[in-house]
């Protein structure tokens, strides 16, 4: 045996040659690769059915975002104004569950969810962000995972009820990164010196953290990672907050952001020191 | 102020419930899945004949012992399609997916044996008891990866022949694989678990042309019962 292996280095052009034949000798009606064409289809569908989703997600990964930061600048005093940014995120917000949501949901349409579940689980829990963010700044509140869920209730053109599998995991994940929301509301409103709000914000996103630190979950890796995230934002506004109380008279209150951060920015560069 | 504190109860309750109630289904399905391993590890044992025996009827009586143990397979996939919820096999197949490639490695290694013929999926499904089910059914990739083991223990199956003085069987092996691998080629693969698996085939098939080299140069290929005279191995 290992002689002859030695030889065959030598002589390599003839190894392989039985396959040659063989594979000369393939009729195009061959059992084999009559088989594994109607296996190549579908293989095939399933790739692309993935990727038409992947490509809806990002649609709606990049419209959500749009309107989360539209609801940034709501920011504003006048309740007019405020009406308005609301009502149109709120129609933004209907458009993608009538569009893109819609399209992933007839994508899915008698197949199993879950097997796609990775092409559109980043949309879905941005755009559950998005519409928590919505609703807190509407009703300073946020809809929970059934009212969410009837939300993606539709009609295919054969008027059979179709609904995309939303699974209670992304509802919660996407609410973890709704935090991160709340997080940047906060130090926005501490900049416009609306301290009355950086309370409730954090008193929230507290009862939040609160539900987490409950969750018994094993397994569930990204959660235990957002839960951390969403602990680091509590952080920081949890130190506006006392900011606000310990220095709130010493200095004008639009002031205090830039303390805030000034702290901030020390703390990160002790951290670069361990 | 609204009531934040009812996040706890509207939220994260009903998804606690959510969590414990999947654990519940995953818990019973690695039960199930003990059941099924067990013979898993049977067949796979009972089947290593075919590397030390070249008797016949020894190969015969092995392949009826390990398709007796496929039932105790099926009863196991039955028991499954009761505890997987319709429309979820995806959600939990991380449980089944390995066990189910190397079924269907040794249903495929079986046919071969029986009829030198390449199993479709179908017949697959059916040995595994894995068709007609409501709830579950044989994935085509863990399929697919299952012949592709198939191939590596025909590579084996190949050298170990010759050694038992067979010099027909790598010659069967060597079109036969070369079969395989001319289909794999018509499928378009991701850069996914599939093409990793399927990347290592070219080293089988050459494992298995070297076997075949070996054999035709010595003129070995063309008189089945002639004694083994190879060279000492040292």
């Amino acid at each position: 045996m290992y002689k002859s292996k030695a030889k065959n280095k030598r002589s390599k052009y003839s190894v392989g040659d039985k396959a040659k034949e063989t594979l000369n000798s393939l009729s195009e009606d061959n059992p084999v690769l009559l088989m594994f064409r109607e296996y190549g289809k579908t293989l095939d569908d399933k790739h692309d059915r993935y990727e038409r989703i992947v490509k809806l997600s990002r649609d709606i990964t990049i419209e959500s975002k749009r309107i989360i930061f539209l609801l940034h600048n709501v920011n504003t005093d006048l309740d007019d104004k405020r009406l308005k940014v609301i009502e149109e995120a709120e129609q933004r917000l209907q458009t993608v569950i009538d569009t893109q949501l819609k399209a992933v949901a007839l994508e899915l349409k008698d197949q199993d969810s879950y097997q796609y579940h990775k092409a559109y689980t980043a949309g879905l829990q941005e755009f559950i962000e998005a519409f928590a963010f919505c609703s807190y700044i509407k009703e300073e509140t946020v809809k929970n995972w059934k009212t969410m869920d009837g939300l993606f209730r539709y009609e295919s053109e054969e008027k059979q009820p179709v609904s995309l599998v939303f699974p209670h995991v992304d509802f919660i994940l996407g609410l973890a990164d709704f935090t991160g929301e709340l997080m940047r509301r906060s130090l926005n409103n501490l900049g416009m010196g609306n301290v009355e709000e950086c309370f409730k914000l954090c008193n929230f996103v507290r009862h939040i953290n609160t539900g987490f630190l409950g969750l018994m979950a094993p397994g569930y890796k990204e959660l235990s990672r957002k839960a951390y995230v969403l602990r680091q934002s509590l952080t920081k506004m949890e130190l506006v907050c006392y900011n606000i109380r310990i220095r709130g008279s010493e200095i004008p209150k639009h002031m205090l952001l830039s303390v805030i951060e000034s702290n901030d920015a020390n703390e990160n560069e002790d951290e670069g020191f361990f | 102020m609204c009531s934040p504190t009812g996040i706890v109860a509207d939220i994260f309750t009903p998804f606690q419930d959510y969590v414990n109630s999947e654990q519940e289904t995953r818990e019973e399905i690695r039960k199930i899945m003990k059941d099924i391993e067990s013979p898993l590890r049977e067949i796979i044992t009972i089947l290593q004949v075919i590397h030390h025996a070249r008797d016949i009827e020894q190969v015969h009586a092995a392949i009826l012992s390990a398709r007796q143990t496929f039932e105790i397979v099926r009863k196991g996939f039955d028991r499954l399609d009761k505890i997987v919820p319709a429309g979820q096999y995806y959600r939990y197949n991380d449980h089944w997916r390995f066990a189910t490639q190397r079924l269907c490695s040794l249903a495929a290694l079986i046919v071969f044996l029986e009829k030198g013929v390449l199993i479709n999926k179908e017949t697959t499904a059916e040995i595994l008891g894995a068709n007609d089910k409501a709830n579950i059914h044989l994935d085509l990739e863990d399929y697919l990866i299952g012949l592709l083991n198939l191939a590596t223990e025909l590579s084996r199956y190949a050298v170990n022949s010759v050694t038992l003085g067979d010099y027909q069987k790598p010659l069967q092996i060597s079109r036969f694989v070369a079969e395989l691998n001319a289909g794999f080629r018509l499928l378009n693969l991701k850069n996914d678990s599939l093409r990793k698996r399927f990347d290592a085939l070219k080293y089988d098939v050459k494992k298995i042309e070297e076997v075949v080299y070996d054999l035709s140069i010595r003129g070995f290929g063309q008189n089945p019962v002639q004694p083994i005279n190879e060279e000492p191995d040292n």
